[in-house]
């Protein structure tokens, strides 16, 4: 599903060059559910953005299911985007004005599906998350696990192939993020492909398979055992 | 994206800042209000003036008797007749630009026919009086030559003696009794209105001489009258007329070039070039002040836009990440200020509106709304909103993703 050859991103502050990701090579199966872990600066939120077709890269090449998306512009990453991936971040980033099913209609608004099409697959996506009864609620007045809920109701309304989790727990407490981590894990049961950036251990347990960064390369990268 | 859910989101966005967006649309709401009242005063001023001319005829001058000051008193209007039939005649000899000169003479009087009862102004004239003033027959005729060198007892009446002594009945050859004098009515005028002074149609009319010899002998004894209406040949010698009139009459009258004149000349062309000219200058002033507010409304669009732009880069970067695409972005703020400056249109066509109204009412100008104003009024609103959105829209449509996602 995911192809990366020697891939770089390099990016330039006044008279410096900071190599963010330095001739990566790898390659992510379908169904897979990848922990990338790595301190501050290690390059593993790039490498999310370039997989999450956010930000291109320098140089090397990146396929994505068959598309070769250094080549692509920004419409055809747009539409990837919409189609195929799904974001969860750290600080949910819901849109403040609508409601929670408004902003799960967001990406289907963008594919041009109709009215109807849309607040259905809306509420199936709220209500796998099991937030039926907060439909009509506005993100302040939801609890920081009903707003990320609501985050990965948007990520999977469209029933993308991958989804990308950056530090999904990170701003909740620990019970909270493991219902997070529960859910992810019920989707990767389903066959979507997970990537997920954490620098907590126990949170990247949840994967198949981690990855280890620093300095912009991969460190380790091993099948784990213990799931 | 459908429009429609363009239109939802944007509506959205601004409710969320109501004062803000009616802030922001200030200068429109000035600009289009501006817009409607300066389109309206011209079409109004233009209306006047043709019903003015419809009404009293073009290319009149009136003359009428003035009493001359007395050591910087002025002695009344009606205290004394200056004016004779010698000068019409003299007049109508010495300026070839005259046409036709019609003379008169009124009186208030009580008029008394079928049981009925009524003041009306009664004017002593001649055929031409019919001609100069536009008036046109209902019903019936003029008068006969005959008629007006005899001095015979017939009268011409307006709509309003009409309806007052006869109602809607046929007044032909009724017999109504003017000051006591029985008189055969032979015409009915066609109604004219009112204006803001008089009501037009209130008139009854006699022959000259049979007024002279029975109504008014006391008041103009001899050959005097009141006024006299002077039709000039065309619109370019009216000027023209109106100061040879003056130059002929002071000779008459033994009056200097600087003395006192016991006449005063009247010419409704002056007064509706100046009613003209004065709406113009009106027009020009809100035009400006329209053209002003219009940019300014627009500058401050593009303002208030790129602070909506740079408040909200991290909800772009969202929408963008969950897959809108430039076109997307950039539709949604441009109609968000299309949204802007079509509120701001529409506050401006009602703030219009009651401003002509309120002129119409208060000053008795003459108001025509004209609907282009309101076709031209959104238009101009909506062109501004996108030609100074655009620029605002375009920025956010060209953030960077992840840029705009990482923005705090």
């Amino acid at each position: 599903m995911i192809n990366i050859n020697s891939l770089s991103k390099e990016y330039v502050m006044g008279d410096n060059k900071l190599l963010a990701l330095d001739k990566i090579d790898l390659s992510i199966n379908e169904g897979d559910f990848v922990s990338i872990m790595g301190s501050s600066g290690s390059g593993k939120s790039t490498l999310m953005n370039i997989i999450g077709c956010l930000d291109v890269p320098s140089s090397g090449q990146y396929h994505f299911r068959n598309n070769n998306v250094s080549t692509l512009n920004s419409n055809k990453l747009a539409e990837l985007r919409n189609k195929d991936i799904g974001f969860v971040f750290q600080n949910f980033n819901l849109l403040p004005r609508l409601n929670a099913t408004e902003n799960v209609v967001l990406p289907l608004l963008y594919s041009g599906k109709n009215l109807k099409e849309r607040n259905k697959l809306a509420l199936e996506a709220l209500e796998s998350v099991g937030l039926k009864d907060r439909v009509h609620h506005r993100p302040n007045q939801l609890s920081g696990g009903q707003q990320q809920r609501v985050s990965i109701a948007r990520a999977i309304a469209g029933s993308p192939k991958l989804i990308l989790a950056d530090e999904p727990t990170g701003a909740l407490d620990s019970k909270t993020g493991l219902e997070i981590m529960k859910i992810l894990n019920d989707l990767n049961a389903k066959g979507i492909t997970i990537v997920l950036v954490t620098h907590e251990d126990d949170i990247a347990n949840y994967g198949s398979r981690i990855i280890k960064m620093k300095d912009g390369r991969i460190l380790e990268d091993r099948k784990n055992v213990n799931n | 994206m459908s429009i429609t859910d363009l239109i939802y989101l944007s509506q959205k966005s601004l409710r969320s800042n109501i004062l803000r967006s009616i802030l922001t649309s200030l200068g429109i709401i000035i600009g289009v209000s501006s817009v409607i009242t300066m389109i309206s005063i011209g079409s109004g001023a233009r209306i006047e003036v043709e019903q003015q001319i419809e009404r009293f005829g073009s290319n009149n001058l009136i003359v009428r008797s003035q009493s001359s000051s007395n050591r910087g008193v002025s002695m009344g209007v009606n205290s004394v007749n200056t004016l004779t039939l010698k000068d019409m005649e003299a007049l109508k000899e010495e300026l070839p630009a005259i046409k036709a000169i019609a003379p008169r003479v009124s009186l208030s009087t009580q008029i008394i026919a079928n049981g009925n009862n009524w003041l009306a102004t009664v004017t002593g004239t001649t055929n031409d009086y019919f001609d100069l003033g536009n008036w046109k027959f209902e019903n019936g005729r003029s008068f006969e030559e005959e008629e007006l060198d005899s001095g015979s007892r017939v009268a011409i009446i307006g709509k309003t003696v009409q309806k007052n002594l006869f109602d809607t009945d046929n007044p032909i050859d009724e017999v109504i009794r003017i000051n006591k004098v029985p008189f055969t009515v032979i015409g009915l005028l066609d109604a004219k209105g009112g204006t803001a002074w008089a009501d037009l149609d209130d008139t009854i009319i006699v022959p000259l001489k049979t007024a002279k010899q029975r109504l008014v002998a006391k008041k103009f004894p001899g050959d005097q009258i009141r006024s006299m209406t002077i039709n000039v040949r065309s619109s370019e010698l009216l000027f023209k007329t109106e100061k040879d009139v003056d130059t002929v009459m002071r000779k008459l009258h033994k009056i200097s070039a600087n003395g006192n004149p016991d006449f005063v000349i009247r010419n409704y062309a002056q007064f509706l070039n100046a009613r003209q000219e004065s709406s113009r200058v009106m027009s020009i002033l809100l035009a400006t002040v329209a053209g002003i507010s219009l940019i300014v409304g627009g500058i401050g669009i593009m303002n208030i836009m790129l602070v909506t732009v740079t408040e909200r880069t991290k909800e772009i970067g969202v929408c963008m990440s969950v897959g809108a695409k430039k076109r997307d972005i950039l539709l949604q703020f441009l109609i968000e200020s299309l949204m802007i400056s079509l509120i701001g249109g529409l506050i401006g066509i009602a703030l219009g509106l009651g401003v002509i109204f309120g002129v119409s009412e208060y000053f008795k100008w003459k108001m025509s709304l004209d609907y282009m104003s309101i076709v031209l009024s959104f238009v101009f609103s909506s062109s501004i909103g996108i030609i100074f959105g655009f620029y605002p829209a375009r920025k956010a449509a060209n953030l960077n993703p992840i840029d705009a996602l990482r923005y705090e």
